[in-house]
């Protein structure tokens, strides 16, 4: 009955902010990022597209615990740089690998469907073939 | 204080490359190449818990004289897959301004209503065929399917388009309701997910030492080839020589490795997973295309990453924190 709502996990609740930004107290050029209502799936890219940046020093990200829904990013640059600065070029970066992706896959699923409607109005039963392009078998019933 | 979009930064951003294997409406085999694991897994969890579908999620019984109370038969009508091509465009009925929240509304619900009445001596199935939908985007994937393959022919009770059993009704027995499908995704129920399974693997590399491989007997070979529990390897009737047939059947078990140590042949062979290709299986369960759903799933992270941006008030805290001696 005092269940919490399923979406709890999920909804970043009112008058919460879903990322705040505490600078370090003791080390020039480290904060931590609190996300709220984010896992492993954006803490774990975040970090790992950090690694790729040669000004962060440190970048690493925790889930303190499983019913407190928000991760912890923390990220330490050289003085050319900044955490904030790393932060947005990740975010920057990554968005664009996934529109790279995201034209890829449309582009590849697009060929692939176009020559199965080709062969399908040639033929109505199941046709297995290649493409050239995509060196691909693909059935369609 | 750094601020800015980033202005001015280098760029590290990766180009995959993406080969596609195997495609049909509910199954997707393929490559990804050039990224790394965070990526792959990331893509993974999405497609499972974030992509949204539509299913039943309110149910008002009317009548049910049935053997299986009305919980039971909300749960299993929420578990039906619907066709769930809209979901995108909708709205979660819980930020839905038209119906406040109410989850009534063209703009994030779908109404079903079902009534079956059982009148002859023969035991009746309520099946999936029997929810009538108010939106003909919006109905059970099987009664779609069907469709979709001979409009002309449906007949909702041949054995073979039966659709998803719900219940059985006896004689003067009845189902009457009314239910209201919405938006959701996978991580608030599993009901919502798209994904029956979703699976990657890193591409095996696998490299035999020939000039040690030819110094075992064709029996050594044999028992080599034997000690995967997978068939990986395979000798050539012609050469006699161990051949790698099937890289991808490889489990990383280690246990050939382990053979080829026990026969002291230490380095016969070595196998390491490219740590930036991975081959994925994606199986649907027929609410969206498997290709819609990995576009899905790359359009679902785009808009998470979009939102853990930092704000311009971020940016400010940031400021007068500077202000203020760094608090
Ligand atoms: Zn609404």
């Amino acid at each position: 009955m005092n269940a919490p709502d399923r979406y709890e996990r999920f909804v970043v609740p009112e008058g919460t902010k879903k990322v705040s930004y505490e600078r370090d107290t003791k080390i020039v050029n480290a904060a931590s990022f609190t996300i709220e209502r984010e896992d492993h799936t954006i803490g774990n890219i975040l970090r790992m597209q950090l690694h790729r940046d040669p000004n962060v020093l440190f970048a690493g990200y925790k889930l303190p615990h499983p019913l407190q829904y928000k991760i912890i990013v923390r990220i330490h640059t050289t003085s050319q740089s900044s955490p904030t600065q790393a932060y947005n070029q990740a975010i920057d970066d990554l968005d664009k690998e996934l529109q790279h992706l995201k034209k890829a896959f449309e582009s590849g699923f697009m060929l692939l469907q176009s020559v199965v409607e080709e062969e399908r109005r040639k033929n109505k039963k199941i046709i297995w073939f290649k493409t050239q392009e995509h060196d691909a078998l693909c059935a369609v019933l | 204080g750094g601020g800015g979009g980033g202005g001015g930064g280098a760029s590290y951003q990766r180009f995959p490359k993406v080969r596609i294997r195997e495609l049909r409406d509910e199954y997707a085999k393929f490559e990804l190449r050039e990224t790394d694991a965070s990526v792959a897994n990331a893509l993974r969890r999405v497609m499972l818990a974030e992509v949204p579908t539509v299913a039943i999620d309110l149910v008002e019984v009317e009548v049910n004289s049935s053997v299986l109370n009305d919980e039971f038969i909300a749960h299993r009508l929420g578990l039906v897959p619907l066709t769930s091509d809209a979901a995108m465009a909708m709205r979660f009925s819980r930020d839905c301004d038209a119906c406040d929240g109410d989850g009534q509304c063209e703009y994030c619900s779908v109404e079903f209503h079902l009534a079956v009445r059982c009148d002859a001596d023969q035991t009746l199935d309520v099946t999936s065929a029997d929810l009538r939908s108010t939106d003909p985007k919006v109905c059970p994937v099987d009664v779609a399917r069907a469709l979709d393959a001979d409009p002309t022919s449906y007949d909702s009770t041949a054995a073979d388009q039966r659709g998803i059993i719900i219940v059985k009704l006896r004689r003067g027995q009845e189902l009457r309701l009314r239910a209201i499908a919405r938006k959701g995704i996978g991580k608030d129920h599993a009901k919502w997910s798209p994904a029956a399974t979703v699976t990657f693997m890193y591409e095996p590399s696998i490299h035999i030492n020939e000039e040690m491989m030819e110094t075992l007997t064709l029996e050594e070979k044999s028992s080599w080839v034997e000690s995967s529990p997978t068939k990986v390897f395979d000798i050539d009737p012609n050469t006699q020589q161990v051949v790698v047939i099937d890289p991808e059947a490889y489990t990383y078990d280690d246990e050939v490795i382990k053979k080829a140590e026990a026969m002291g042949k230490p380095g016969l062979v070595e196998i390491y997973p490219k740590e930036d290709s991975f081959i994925f299986t994606v199986e649907s369960t027929g609410a969206i295309k498997a290709s819609q759903l990995v576009i899905n799933a790359i359009e679902v992270l785009r808009q998470k990453l979009d939102a853990v941006r930092l704000q311009e008030d971020t940016d400010l805290g940031e400021l007068s924190a500077h202000l203020h001696g760094g608090g």
